[in-house]
Order: C-alpha cells, then sequence, then structure tokens
C-alpha cells in the first residue's frame, strides 16, 4: 500500500503566495462592494444636501400671508397663489386633453388597431414623442397654437394645450402595459355572452386596466407640473400681480415663478423661492405618493 | 351650449326607442344606443362646424372690419394698420374699453358690429347643423334599426382620431420646425449657421447679407455636447453604473426596495429646482474651487456647475437602463463564472458588463439625448457667452440656453436672430432623434440575442 505522499511545498492551494493572492482579490471584492455603495451614497446624500439647502432658506419664508399672495416687486408681500393657480389651470387643461386622447389611444393600439402602416407610424410617433427634448414643443406651442391659431399668448391654456401634447405620450405608454396586464380570458368571457368588442373592452377590460392607467396619469401629470422650458417659450415668463381668472387670461405657473423670483437681485427673494421650491417638491412628493398608494392598493395580481 | 344639446338628442331618441318597445326581441337595438345614435349626430357635425368656423372667422372679421367705410382712416403701412385693427378688435371684445390710439377708438363702433354679426352667423351655423344631424339621427330611430353597431363604428372611429394625434403632434413639430428654419435660411447660409465660429445675435440689427457672420452656431454645439455629453456623462455614467451594480448585485432586497424610490427621486426633481440649486450653492463653490487651484474666473457662472448638476440628475435614468441591461443578462452565465471560483467582483467586470454592454452603451446614448436637450440647468446657471474653449471653469452656452434666450426677448419674429431660434431647435431635434433611434435598435438587437 503506497500512500501517494506528495510534497507540502507543491500542493498551491495553501502556500503563501495563494493565501496573499487570494487575500488581494478578496481586498478588491471589498473595494468594489465599497465603491458601489459609495456611488449610492453620493447620489442619495446629492438628494439630501439639496432638500437641506432649499429647507434651510426657505422654511422660514412659508406663512399664510405667502401661501395666498401673488407676486410682487416686494419680497416680503409676494406670495405664491397667483402662480399656483395658473399652475391648476394650467393642469386642469392639460388633464382635460391628455388624458381622455391618452386612454382612447392607449385603448385603440392595444384591442382594436389592425396592423397596417398607419398604425406602424402611430406607435413610432408615440415612442419619439415621449423623448423629444420639452423645449421643442415649446417650439410646437409657439409656431401653432399662437402664430398659426392666434390663441392669446402667455395663457394657462396654450401652456395646457402644449403640456398635453408633451403628457400624452405617457399616458399611451402607461395605459397600454395596464390594458395588456387584463388577461385576455375576461375579453373572452365577455365575447362569449354576446357582448361586442367594444362592449367587451368599455365595460369589462377598461375598468379593470384603469388603476394602471391612473398611476400613469399622475406621474405624467407631475412630470408637466415640474415642467418649465416649453412654458418659458409660450412666453409664460410673465409678472402676474393677481392670479389669474381663466384659461385665457394671463398666467404665469409654480415652476416659472421660482424662475422668475431666482433672477431678482434683491436678496429677500432667495427665501420666497426656497419656500415656493418646497411647496412645488411637496405637491410633486404627493402626487407620487399618490400614484404609488394608488398601484398598491388596487393592484390585481392575475 | 352644444353638449346640452347632444344630452337633449340623447334623453329624446332614448325615450322615443323605449315607446317602441313592445316586448322581447321588438327592438334591434337598446334604447341607449338610439339615444348615442341621435347624440352622435347631433355632436359631431356641430363641434366640427364650430371648429372650422372658428378656423376661418378670424380672417373673415379682419377683412370685413378693413372693408368698412370707418377704415378709409386707417394708415396704408401694414404693420401700423394690423396693429390697429388688433386693438380694436380687442377692445371691441372688452366692451370698448383698451382703445389706446385715436384710430382705434373711431373703429370700435364698427369693429363692435362686425363682430356681433360674425358671431350671430357662427352660432346659426352651428344650430343648423346641429339640426339638421339632429333630425337625420331621429328619423333612424326604428325598431328594426341597428343603432349599437352604428354607434360602435362611431366610437372606432373616434378612438382612431385620438391615436392619430400624435402623428399630428409629430408632423407639427416638424412642419413647423421646417417651415420657421426655412425662413431663417432664406437670409443665412446653412453653411454659416453650422460651422460659423463667431454667434452674437442682436434682434434690432439692420437685415443685411452680412448677418450671417454674427449667427455661427458651432460654438453652441461644442457648448451643448462639452456640458451635456462630456461633463455631465462623467458624473453620470460611473455613479449610475456602480449604483446599479450595486443595487442587484450586492445589496438586500429590502435596501433595494427603499433606496431605488429614493434615487428615482432625483430624477423627479423639477429642472428648474436644479438650475437654482446649481447657480446659488454649487456655482459659487465651484468658482472659489477654481480660484484655489489658479484658474480664477470672475462670475459665478460655469460649464462645470451646469454640468455636475445635469450628470447628478441624469444618475437614475443611467442606473435604471444599465439595472435593465444587467439584469438581461442570462442568470448561467453568472453561475457559470461563479461556479468556476470567481468573486462577485470579478464575475461583474469580467462576464456581467462585457456581456451587457450594448445595452449599457444604449442607456447612455438616451442619456446624452436627454442631457443635451436639458434647458432650465443650463439657461441658470451655464452662461450666455458663446466661446470655444475646453476650460470648465469658464461659462459657456448651449442649444437650448440660446433657443430659450432668443424667444423671451423682445425681438421681431421675422428677423433672422429669433428665426435662428427654430433652426437651432431643428438641430437639436434630428440629433435627439438620431440617439433615440440607435439606442433603441440596440437595445431591442441585444434583447434578440438573448431571448
Amino acid at each position: 500500500m503506497t500512500e501517494p505522499a506528495l510534497p507540502p511545498q507543491v500542493s498551491t492551494w495553501n502556500s503563501p503566495e495563494m493565501a496573499k493572492r487570494l487575500q488581494g482579490r478578496y481586498a478588491a471584492e471589498r473595494r468594489f462592494k465599497a465603491i458601489g455603495a459609495g456611488a449610492v451614497a453620493l447620489s442619495l446624500s446629492f438628494l439630501a444636501f439639496l432638500l437641506f439647502i432649499m429647507l434651510r432658506d426657505g422654511l422660514g419664508g412659508i406663512d399664510w400671508a405667502f401661501l395666498t399672495g401673488s407676486d410682487s416687486t416686494d419680497a416680503d408681500t409676494a406670495g405664491i397663489w397667483g402662480a399656483f393657480k395658473g399652475s391648476l389651470l394650467t393642469m386642469g387643461v392639460t388633464l382635460a386633453l391628455s388624458f381622455p386622447l391618452g386612454v382612447l389611444a392607449a385603448v385603440y393600439l392595444e384591442q382594436f388597431a389592425p396592423r397596417n402602416r398607419w398604425v406602424d407610424w402611430i406607435e413610432v410617433s408615440i415612442n419619439n414623442l415621449a423623448a423629444v427634448p420639452s423645449i421643442i414643443f415649446g417650439l410646437l406651442g409657439l409656431a401653432v397654437f399662437i402664430q398659426v391659431m392666434g390663441l392669446p399668448r402667455s395663457s394657462a391654456l396654450v401652456g395646457g394645450m402644449t403640456l398635453a401634447l408633451m403628457t400624452m405620450p405617457v399616458i399611451v405608454i402607461a395605459g397600454r402595459n395596464a390594458i395588456k396586464a387584463v388577461p385576455p380570458s375576461i375579453k373572452d368571457a365577455a365575447l362569449a355572452v354576446g357582448a361586442s368588442p367594444v362592449q367587451a373592452v368599455f365595460h369589462h377590460v377598461l375598468p379593470l386596466a384603469l388603476p394602471g392607467i391612473l398611476t400613469g396619469t399622475i406621474i405624467g401629470m407631475a412630470r408637466a407640473l415640474g415642467e418649465t422650458a416649453p412654458l418659458l417659450i409660450i412666453g409664460m415668463r410673465v409678472f402676474a400681480a393677481a392670479p389669474p381668472e381663466g384659461v385665457t387670461d394671463t398666467a404665469t405657473v409654480l415652476p416659472m415663478q421660482i424662475f422668475l423670483w431666482s433672477d431678482e437681485i434683491d436678496q429677500a427673494f432667495v427665501q420666497n423661492t426656497s419656500a415656493a421650491i418646497i411647496v412645488l417638491l411637496a405637491f410633486l412628493l404627493a402626487m407620487n405618493g399618490l400614484a404609488i398608494y394608488l398601484r398598491n392598493r388596487f393592484e390585481t395580481r392575475w | 351650449m352644444i353638449l346640452a344639446l347632444g344630452g337633449v338628442s340623447w334623453w329624446t331618441a332614448r325615450s322615443r326607442a323605449q315607446a317602441l318597445y313592445t316586448g322581447r326581441g321588438s327592438l334591434k337595438a337598446m334604447p341607449n344606443y338610439h339615444g348615442w345614435h341621435m347624440a352622435l349626430w347631433v355632436l359631431v357635425p356641430a363641434l366640427l362646424g364650430w371648429a372650422v368656423w372658428n378656423g376661418v372667422a378670424p380672417g373673415l372679421v379682419r377683412s370685413a372690419l378693413l372693408a368698412d367705410p370707418a377704415a378709409s382712416i386707417l394708415p396704408a403701412m401694414d404693420m401700423e394698420r394690423d396693429a390697429i385693427v388688433n386693438e380694436a378688435l380687442a377692445a371691441a371684445r372688452n366692451g370698448g374699453f383698451g382703445a389706446f390710439r385715436p384710430e382705434t377708438a373711431q373703429l370700435v363702433p364698427a369693429a363692435t358690429s362686425i363682430l356681433s354679426r360674425f358671431d350671430l352667423i357662427g352660432a346659426a351655423l352651428v344650430a343648423v347643423l346641429a339640426f339638421a344631424g339632429g333630425a337625420f339621427g331621429f328619423t333612424r330611430v326604428r325598431a328594426d334599426f341597428p343603432a349599437r353597431t352604428r354607434v360602435e363604428r362611431g366610437v372606432l372611429g373616434l378612438l382612431l382620431a385620438a391615436s392619430s394625434v400624435a402623428i399630428l403632434t409629430t408632423v407639427g413639430i416638424i412642419g413647423s420646425l421646417i417651415f420657421e428654419a426655412g425662413r431663417f435660411f432664406t437670409f443665412v447660409s446653412p453653411i454659416d449657421f453650422l460651422f460659423g465660429t463667431n454667434w452674437n445675435p442682436d434682434p434690432f440689427a439692420p437685415i443685411t447679407p452680412e448677418i450671417g457672420e454674427k449667427l455661427g452656431a458651432l460654438p453652441l454645439f461644442w457648448g451643448t455636447l462639452f456640458i451635456g455629453a462630456v461633463i455631465a456623462m462623467i458624473v453620470a455614467v460611473p455613479l449610475g453604473l456602480m449604483s446599479a451594480i450595486f443595487l442587484t448585485q450586492y445589496a438586500s432586497p429590502r435596501f433595494r426596495r427603499w433606496a431605488k424610490p429614493i434615487l428615482e427621486i432625483l430624477a423627479g426633481v423639477p429642472t428648474v429646482v436644479y438650475g437654482y440649486f446649481a447657480a446659488l450653492t454649487v456655482a459659487p463653490l465651484i468658482r472659489d474651487f477654481g480660484t484655489v487651484i489658479g484658474i480664477g474666473n470672475p462670475t459665478t457662472e460655469s460649464a462645470l456647475a451646469a454640468g455636475l448638476v445635469m450628470g447628478v440628475m441624469i444618475v437614475p435614468f443611467v442606473s435604471s437602463m444599465a439595472d435593465d441591461a444587467i439584469t438581461a443578462v442570462p442568470q448561467s452565465m453568472r453561475d457559470g463564472s461563479l461556479a468556476m471560483g470567481a468573486t462577485t467582483s470579478e464575475t461583474i467586470k469580467k462576464v456581467l458588463i462585457p456581456a451587457a454592454l450594448p445595452g449599457i452603451v444604449a442607456g447612455v446614448m438616451l442619456a446624452i439625448s436627454r442631457a443635451i436637450g436639458e434647458t432650465m440647468i443650463v439657461f441658470m446657471a451655464a452662461g450666455a457667452a458663446a466661446r470655444l474653449s475646453a476650460n470648465p471653469f469658464e461659462s459657456m452656452t448651449t442649444v437650448t440656453y440660446q433657443i430659450a434666450r432668443l424667444l423671451t426677448g423682445d425681438g421681431d419674429f421675422s428677423h433672422p436672430s429669433t428665426l435662428s431660434a427654430f433652426a437651432l431647435g431643428l438641430v437639436l431635434f434630428v440629433v435627439t432623434l438620431m440617439l433615440n433611434i440607435v439606442a433603441l435598435r440596440v437595445v431591442k438587437k441585444y434583447r434578440e440575442a438573448y431571448d
């Protein structure tokens, strides 16, 4: 019986060089993990830093007079109600246009569209529109709504229409995904008991897809609410000392008010700007929270 | 008004259809559908007529006013005359208030009567259309009329029309950009515009053939690329990629569930907030830093401030694209590498990233297209000076900055300096479109490779 007597120095697995090499590899592993954690930490701390600066500068400026006042040349009496109402009117126009158009387009593309060239063009357009820079929509609004159609410049109507064109692709894409998630057996069951295709979709598929569509709509509206560049182009950069009365009045919106105040030389406006940013961020956070709540509350796993 | 009419017609047709109901099978469609059928016949022609009338009425009102005897006092100069006519019409709508020029005041009574006459004609037109449609629809309420099929055909038409708005928007964007840019290129040759190095637009300069020498957009293209594709990407790509790797490969599911939505908040903060933050907080820090290392710059505006903040804004975008690309790599490739004894980081560096590279590159391209289209950060933090410089501490300008500045000024819309904004917009649109198309094609091809 001969033992396979290998001399210990031949085994590379517990030699000092190997141990050193292994240690180096483990150190590299730890370094890599630390870099990854550092990247996440750095991004999150930037967000925290931004929020901290805004809260530090602006929290003292939020009071009743600030929330109910309109723009003014004096930092102490200036408030955000005028801009806020402008934002509400603009968002109202945007929602009234983009929600029906977006939902109907999503229903059509997902349930009824035949495969032909026109439908292909629609799909290509929607996917590309979702990636077009927002300022280009401002150029479209200026050239078509103001110069060709002669609608009043600087009004919530034109702003809302421009943002609606921007938001519609978002709603269509979210709506298509929500409709796709409804199992076909539901539609088949409706068809089997004698419903027409239109009835099956509008009475059974669409109500089940609605929570998903609403989530997408809220996210699209939140994006539109924070948008500034296209509204700058269509002239909503105005000093509005009184809140707008209707959608055709000269109006400004919350992000635009932030931009206008940030341009002021007077140091006292720093507090106003930061306070307005806090209000805007709070609103956006609430909208996104609502979207998440809706998704968790009504999401159905089939 | 029109909607109320539609409601009334819905109710009328429905009750008439109900009266026709004599028992099971006596009606071919439910009374509701008869109601909808007639309502559609009232609404669609009336709304179409209203839209068309609103399109042509302003022109008709204007020519009627110019033909009016009261208009004989108007000056022959086109621009002056248009201004007075506009003022008179606005004043007439406001009940005579707002007529600042003496000529306008004389014109207001005529404008008022013409406006009310045309309003009346419009209302009458809409009413006639609504009633004609309604009458036609009403005669269709019969027991054997397949109202549901007809209504559903109408609904499908409506759906198709809603979808076609997307095409209309695309056509509108391309059409308006090309039309206005075409007007610009009648003044300035495209070669001068694309390759000229002197950018100094003046909306009040006289229009001479030499105006193109001041509208060379090369410095803008350079500034846009330098801020959006270089500085911002130097920040966003490492941060986004490493965040994605950490969150997908190392972090516990619990941490991932919390950290990912918080990271996404960075993408949801409005750009105007970033712009304010960049201008007020980041830019002074960078200027001080520049002074310390000996690159002094008197203004706080710098390409670096705008680029840095823009990069942070793009991090979640790059991160989620990289996340998708890494998750799409088949699990067996990762398991194989780990089974051979590689550590996790070796697996990531030697297997996952090479396999996910096309997806990551496509994500970076989409991120660049987003960064160069970004307006507010550069508008507030990058500055207006058009220069070809590689010093990130200097202020630089971008395409989006100039579009916004040219169109918010007081310039006349037919001056080449103002029109150049549309030419810049056209360039921006084409470049972002190319980036998107190429990136989406790469993503698609790559997905097919692993499916």
